[in-house]
């Protein structure tokens, strides 16, 4: 090879590493000047079409709400050996309010909470046993969200199966999901029998396995589920996506309304069951900013997202059975996850 | 072959037919749910494994297989999205697998690079250009590949559905399978490609010319990781998202391993990888048993190690000669 090409090769694989360095800590734009808002994600990414994704329009949406001039930026974990480094960065940086995404920073954020009492943070999905002054847990019934949608299952099912592709029970959210899920549609239809596979990889894995979650979603068809419920990321979606391609056959998403995050599941997409992680975030970014915030666990807010293409499958008689269902979760009669 | 293995490999093929049709038997839906979850969990590891395969054979290791896959099926997802064909798409993300694996060859052949690192440079490189690139706005409004039923193959039950009742790109990998076996094994090419893994300074002294083939195989056999790719994106998925691979790249080098750099050796090892996944699926769905799934999902590479380990000892599992060498013409 003449010295010139091997020159320009040299160059172009350079320039591959400096772009992978470059992403690897993804930074979405500088914090400098007026109330700063850092928001750190867990090792899914801000674009996950889910918790990530809702938690960080929260945080620009919180950003927007409060009367000063604030500013919102991210950082993307790409390992979890990195969640104390990524939450420094913003300290160093002088954040005010810091945002983590996710139950796997939860150590991480009490230890950067117990150092740092000026700042405030904010840990999504994070359980908090002992109250810091300035660590507020937003924390969602996600048993009661799976109820809702499994009560809805367990009516459409026609097969008398319902399906659930999760992501990993190493997570506690994703076991509420499954547990209210089943004891919903079991609620509402007691023939019913439900099918439900977690992940078998680690963390850093179960949550980005589309084609894992695809895979399995067509394992639970097959054996005559008909309506399935794709909960973990991006493996949630691989489940929604391939139940799209079976005529008939309904899917349930998660997180947010993913009606509008997985276009291609609209052929099937009945409902999510939603926490309403952006409402909660900006809510305790006001709080933070107001100096209301309390420590401890903040409760968010759970539902069912609209039905869009599906409205006219479900009739009358399964709304008002819903309707019953939600005023029995909402005033304990019903408890979406006995022991 | 020995006499004794292909004595071997005759009982347990038989066992596997029966064991399989009892099953059926017990209960169909089931059994079919599972076998189709493992042929469909094989495809991506063999077409990973025969990109592994013709590179090792030809004495170069390629452990960029996990950014092949990953930047191929960004590049099919990505030109399947704004054309609106899959066709187009599957092409584009083969183009962009002979691409890489041009630059693995450029690298390790071309500029005598360590292998190992070569390899490196395009996983890092594929995760940072897809991560960087990604526009979820995108998707694909036409869906993905879809089965087609072969005629009356399709009917018979079990197999039927399980083999002949496949979406395109597995049918082409199927093909490919046997073409990469009789090229390797029963063409020119193959002869020289082996000599040059085994002992690429005898090749050169009866006239081949070790690099320029190098060069050809190890960008060739990106393409079939391109097809792997797009496979990923258009058949087993339906979209795009970031680092989706997941490690199936590195577990085609385990398959490849496992199945002796053979072609039919790998699906073997491949389709036992995808039942493994689809059984401990299975576990979980009947509540079977209550073991973690992290332990069944573990199993595979617990008997992957095994197996090598052992055939290690026994000593009848042999890398290429000069795999991973750097040839210098002397």
């Amino acid at each position: 090879m003449a010295p010139k090409r091997r020159h320009l090769l040299a160059l172009l694989m350079v320039l591959g590493l400096v772009t992978a360095a470059a992403c690897g800590s993804d930074d979405g734009g500088g914090v400098s000047g007026g109330y700063s808002i850092g928001l750190v994600t867990d090792t899914g990414k801000v674009d996950d079409k889910s918790f990530n994704q809702s938690a960080w329009e929260g945080a620009q949406q919180g950003a927007a709400d409060i009367p000063a001039s604030a500013t919102a930026s991210y950082i993307e974990t790409e390992e979890s050996k990195d969640y104390a480094n990524n939450i420094q960065l913003f300290l160093d940086d002088g954040a005010k309010v810091i945002v983590t995404v996710g139950f796997g920073l939860g150590e991480a954020t009490i230890e950067a909470a117990k150092a740092n009492p000026d700042v405030m943070f904010i840990g999504v999905d994070q359980w908090q046993d002992d109250a810091l002054p300035n660590l507020a847990g937003l924390m969602f019934p996600e048993a009661t969200a799976g109820f809702m949608a499994g009560a809805l299952a367990g009516m459409l099912t026609e097969t008398d199966i319902v399906g659930a592709v999760l992501g990993t029970d190493l997570v506690p959210p994703v076991v509420f999901f499954k547990e209210g899920w089943e004891n919903g549609a079991r609620y509402t239809n007691p023939d019913v029998q439900t099918i439900s596979t977690y992940h078998p990889g680690g963390l850093d894995v179960a949550f980005g396995d589309p084609e894992w979650g695809a895979t399995t979603a067509r394992q639970a068809l097959d054996q005559g589920a008909d309506i399935i419920f794709g909960a973990g990321g991006a493996t949630g979606n691989g489940a929604l996506i391939e139940v799209a391609g079976e005529a008939g056959a309904l899917c349930v998403g998660v997180d947010s309304d993913q009606w509008f995050t997985v276009p291609e599941a609209h052929p099937c997409l009945v409902t999510s069951a939603m926490k309403l992680i952006d409402v909660g975030v900006a809510e305790l970014i006001g709080q933070a900013y107001a100096g209301t915030m309390q420590g401890g666990n903040f409760f968010g807010e759970v539902g069912l997202a609209p039905f869009h293409d599906f409205d006219g499958i479900v009739t009358d008689e399964m709304r008002a059975t819903l309707d019953d269902v939600m005023a029995g979760l909402a005033d304990g009669s019903i408890n979406p996850m006995p022991e | 072959m020995t006499t004794r293995q292909k004595q071997m490999l005759y009982v347990g093929a038989t066992l596997i037919v029966v064991i399989a049709w009892t099953f059926y038997t017990a209960d169909g839906p089931q059994t079919t749910a599972v076998l189709a979850g493992t042929v469909r969990a094989a495809t991506l590891l063999v077409l990973g494994a025969m990109c592994g395969m013709i590179g090792e054979r030809s004495g170069v290791v390629n452990i960029g297989i996990e950014g092949q896959f990953l930047l191929s099926a960004f590049a099919a997802f990505t030109i399947a999205s704004m054309t609106g064909s899959l066709f187009l798409g599957t092409v584009a993300g083969v183009g962009m697998g002979l691409i890489m694996g041009w630059m693995l060859a450029a690298m390790a052949v071309g500029l005598k690079v360590d292998q190992i690192i070569a390899g490196t440079v395009l996983n890092i490189a594929a995760l940072g250009l897809t991560s960087f690139f990604y526009d979820r706005s995108r998707s694909l409004g036409m869906g993905k590949y879809t089965n087609i039923d072969l005629g009356p193959l399709a009917d018979i039950p079990l197999v039927g559905t399980v083999f002949f009742s496949r979406p395109p790109l597995t049918y082409l990998t199927m093909v490919l399978l046997v073409v990469v076996h009789v090229a390797l094994f029963r063409s020119v090419w193959g002869m020289r490609t082996r000599a040059i893994g085994e002992h690429p300074g005898a090749a050169d002294t009866v006239g081949i010319d070790v690099l320029k083939l190098r060069y050809f195989n190890v960008t060739i056999a990106g393409g079939l990781a391109g097809l792997g790719g797009s496979y990923l994106a258009l058949e087993a998925v339906g979209t795009f998202s970031r680092a989706m691979s997941g490690g199936r790249g590195f577990l085609a080098l385990a398959v490849m391993i496992f199945g002796r750099r053979t072609p039919f050796g790998a699906y073997a090892a491949a389709l036992f990888f995808g039942f493994t996944t689809a059984l401990q699926n299975q576990f979980q769905l009947n509540s079977t048993f209550d073991i973690p799934p992290q332990f069944v999902g573990m199993l595979p590479f617990v008997v992957t190690i095994i197996v090598v380990a052992l055939s290690g000892l026994i000593g009848s599992m042999r890398d290429p000669a000069a795999l991973g060498q750097v040839y210098e013409k002397g």
